[in-house]
């Protein structure tokens, strides 16, 4: 059979980070084909590409057998090719009907509405995917499951011959994705090729014909799925080398810092949460994107104060209702959005790395220059930063400084606890290892620190202890010893780990 | 700094765009460069100047207050309705009406900060809100008069050869420009101005400090009514009625960027005068003659016209001297670090 969707070694960089590299993948008419990977393994850009978002840096995208050059979104609709979000991209205060429509028309600025015929045309779709929704009502006030059945109808209503689904079951309730399940059936019994992302195995076993496995930016395999074992899929998205180019950790952890019980905040869906931090150690948290290791430390920080459950600082039971209070507590958190939240881009180093000690460095709110520079020239040279001096502005480095830049603003607070947030998320190499070596050195000399990563060797390579979270709770705390790529993983997956163990 | 740098600076360009008025004026106009017109220029235009400086915080937040000019008439009121109806003293009903004006910035500074509501819809509640206030207690049509001749000299006396209430207006703006460039409170100016958000993971206390910038502002909107009711002898409910455009086309013309983050006090210094300057030495062309064609009572109402004329050209220099700039600095790239050797 041929294939409606080829790719052949599909490259994609952004700046220094090499998102693809050379990623091969087919799709047939009437397959359901699944797409796995770690977070950052490239499964977005490559979806992106499908769908004309992102233009490749090389490689070769041929549609229905026909090699398509510039793809751009609109040309991908045309060529029959749909994706389902898992945020839906509907209009809220549009019916139904009239999002339907809109996607579905190409209609000039003086085309008549046929008000009739949309609503028909609705009602038809909506009865082929068996979803019980008035075309009458508005967006707005449908649940995102029902949202994402409009999405469906939409890619159905188009003659969509490639349709892509990415997570499409991260909301659902059990029930509806069972209906789910039903409409990608009879897409595929229809003749429409599916490509199936999700992060739940157990789907891709009841689904998937074929899964593709991406690491790293490359395509380590294509197989039929029931030649594979749940314990096998999981060696092939994590199965690498951890390199020994971690620092390595020395001497044992001191007392206990940060002793969190049953922490929770309804707002940010973080629930029970218990968890010891010791000083000269470093506990990685990993966990799938949304997991809730982000929101936890924001509540720490006390961005979303907690709601329930305590956190004890050096004995002392504490609450924390604001970033000022974290800071005055001796909490320090490096976010995981270095351009928005780590670093002002235009504002110079100098200034980024004493903002959050204004009210030490310069008592009564009078700046200090000297003091300032001098501060800054400090952290510079300690940190390894390249910059041509303290006065160049955040924006003017690289990825790598910034994100040391961001460091040295919460080392000047000199904190007990460091919370990193994907400290080495979008750095090159060589800028890793350093920022790398800093944080162990920081362990060393005594500092509490909880690292989040979703980069599994970073997790591995650097924690002395692993907690892992999947769905805002804590789910497990494993030793250094006795973790690797596949325990970590089979807990952030949420599958039994006894299988999963080789 | 290097003489090219200073060059491309906008404080550069509003110099010359300063000496190039004082040169037309002089050519054009008649008794422009005197000693009386030059105390003039400062007197007439005192109130606008204090509104502008302390506009500035704000605009640097990267909001904006349309109220201060409806602020201006409310204050005045008040402190008319104090001397007048209930006998105070001028100087502690002063007192108090700067102290009005500062409440009205915490409504201002209460309803952005805790309600997250945009500065722009606010401040545009208040202007109509104050101006109603001042009216309805005026019942639209009410002055105040007949102020004690020791508080009239606040606005028409002469104090070390200057108009007085010149001195108020440097105290006030050396205050603005000691907070906005040698504070803390300046720093975080920017820095909400630049990232909100960014501030707030650094631990800045972003409400707190925004709504400072406001509550300023309305202080010395109080401020500047009382040295208007000075200067006029009367506070009526009409007191500063478009004031406030005048002020932030003054912050504007200054260099201050209207998205917040960068900006001087010093540019917005240079920038009222050189508004003050331009709307005083059109009221000196008393006689301009094109072609034999007396065209005198014209030159006052081109006011309008040139202040945009003024506001839009310095934009459009400083804009692409910046650009010039920036294309210079591309064509020539200062390497900031050395290539990384562990990189592939």
């Amino acid at each position: 059979m041929k294939p409606i969707l080829k790719l052949t070694e599909i490259r994609k960089s952004f700046g220094a980070v090499r998102a693809l590299k050379g990623v091969s993948f087919e799709l047939l008419a009437g397959e359901v084909h699944a797409l796995l990977g770690e977070n950052g393994a490239g499964k977005s850009t490559l979806i992106k590409v499908i769908t004309g978002a992102h233009l490749p840096d090389g490689g070769k995208l041929e549609v229905a057998g026909a090699e398509v050059s510039h793809l751009s979104p609109s040309k991908a609709r045309e060529l029959g090719i749909a994706c389902i979000y898992q945020q839906p991209a509907l209009f809220p205060d549009l019916s139904v009907a009239e999002n339907i429509a809109l996607r579905l028309k190409k209609t000039g600025i003086f085309s008549r509405v046929r008000w009739q015929q949309q609503r028909a045309n609705a009602v038809e779709l909506l009865q082929r995917i068996g979803a019980e929704i008035s075309p009458d009502s508005e967006v707005r006030s449908l649940s995102m499951p029902e949202q994402q059945l409009v999405e469906i109808a939409c890619a159905l209503g188009s003659g969509a011959k490639i349709v892509i689904m990415d997570e499409p079951t991260a909301s659902l309730t059990q029930k509806e994705q069972h209906l789910l399940f039903k409409v990608v059936r009879d897409l595929r019994a229809s003749g429409v090729g599916v490509v199936y992302i999700s992060h739940r195995l157990e789907e891709i076993f009841a689904l998937a014909d074929r899964v593709t496995v991406l690491r790293d930016g490359e395509s380590v395999g294509t197989n039929a799925v029931d030649t594979l074992t749940e314990s096998q899929m999981i060696k092939l998205m994590v199965g690498r080398e951890v390199a020994s180019i971690y620092p390595p950790c020395e001497g044992a952890p001191g007392k206990v810092v940060l002793s969190l019980k049953n922490l929770g905040c309804a707002a940010s869906g973080v629930k029970g949460v218990t968890l010891d931090v010791r000083a000269g150690e470093i506990v990685g948290m990993a966990g799938l994107v949304g997991a809730g290791r982000t929101e936890l430390a924001r509540i720490l920080f006390g961005i979303t104060p907690a709601d329930t459950g305590e956190i004890v600082l050096d004995g002392a039971k504490i609450t924390i209702s604001n970033p000022g209070e974290a800071i005055a507590r001796g909490i320090a958190y490096v976010p995981e959005d270095r351009r928005r939240h780590g670093v002002i881009l235009e504002m110079p180093i100098a200034q980024n790395m004493t903002m959050a000690i204004h009210p030490k460095l310069f008592p009564g709110s009078i700046l200090r220059f000297k003091a300032e520079s001098l501060l800054a020239a400090n952290f510079i040279r300690d940190l390894g930063i390249k910059a041509y001096g303290p006065e160049a502005p955040g924006g003017s480095l690289s990825g790598g400084n910034q994100q040391k830049v961001s460091v040295a603003r919460w080392l000047a607070t000199e904190p007990k606890l460091l919370i990193l947030d994907e400290p080495t998320q979008g750095v090159d190499v060589g800028a890793k290892s350093e920022i790398h070596k800093i944080i162990r050195g920081l362990a060393k000399d005594g500092l509490a620190v909880l690292m989040i990563s979703s980069d599994l060797p970073e997790v591995l390579g650097m924690s002395d202890r692993i907690a892992v979270m999947r769905g805002g709770e804590m789910v497990g705390v494993i030793d250094k010893d006795q973790a690797d790529a596949h325990s970590v993983m089979a807990a952030a997956l949420g599958t039994n780990g006894k299988e999963v163990a080789i | 700094m290097s003489f090219k740098s200073l060059l491309a600076r906008h404080e550069a360009v509003l110099v010359f765009v300063i000496l190039f008025e004082v040169i037309l004026f002089q050519v054009l106009g008649r008794n422009f460069l005197t000693e009386r017109n030059f105390s003039n220029v400062f007197r007439h235009s005192v109130e606008i100047g204090l509104l502008a400086v302390a506009m500035t915080p704000v605009i640097l937040t990267g909001g904006i207050d349309l109220s201060v000019g409806s602020m201006m008439g409310l204050c005045a009121v008040l402190f008319g309705m104090m001397v007048n109806a209930l006998g105070m003293d001028p100087w502690v009903a002063a007192a108090l009406a700067v102290a009005s004006g500062a409440l009205g910035g915490g409504i201002n500074a209460t309803l952005i900060t805790r309600l997250n509501l945009p500065p722009l819809i606010v401040t545009l509640g208040t202007f109509s809100l104050f101006r109603g206030l001042a009216e309805a207690l005026t019942k639209g049509a009410e002055s105040f008069s007949g102020f004690p001749a020791s508080f009239l000299a606040l606005g028409n006396s002469t104090v070390a050869g200057l108009p007085a209430q010149i001195w108020v207006f440097f105290a006030v703006a050396a205050g603005i420009w000691f907070l906005v460039h040698r504070t803390t409170f300046g720093r975080s100016f920017r820095a909400i101005g630049y990232a909100p958000e960014g501030a707030r993971y650094a631990g800045i206390p972003v409400a707190r400090n925004t709504g400072l910038a406001y509550v300023i502002a309305g202080a010395v909107a109080g401020l500047a009514a009382v040295i208007l009711v000075a200067r006029l002898g009367e506070a009526r409910a009409n007191a500063g009625i478009g004031y406030e455009l005048l002020a932030i086309t003054a912050v504007v013309l200054g260099g201050v960027s209207i998205f917040g983050g960068s900006g001087t006090v010093f540019g917005t210094f240079l920038g009222w005068i050189a508004l003050a300057i331009l709307n005083n030495g059109l009221t000196r062309i008393s006689d301009f003659k094109i072609m034999d064609q007396t065209v005198a009572s014209v030159a006052r109402e081109l006011s309008g016209l040139l202040t945009g004329l003024l506001l839009l050209t310095a934009l459009a220099i400083g804009a692409s001297i910046k650009t010039l700039a920036v294309r210079r600095a591309r064509q020539q790239p200062i390497p900031l670090s050395k290539p990384d050797p562990a990189t592939p």
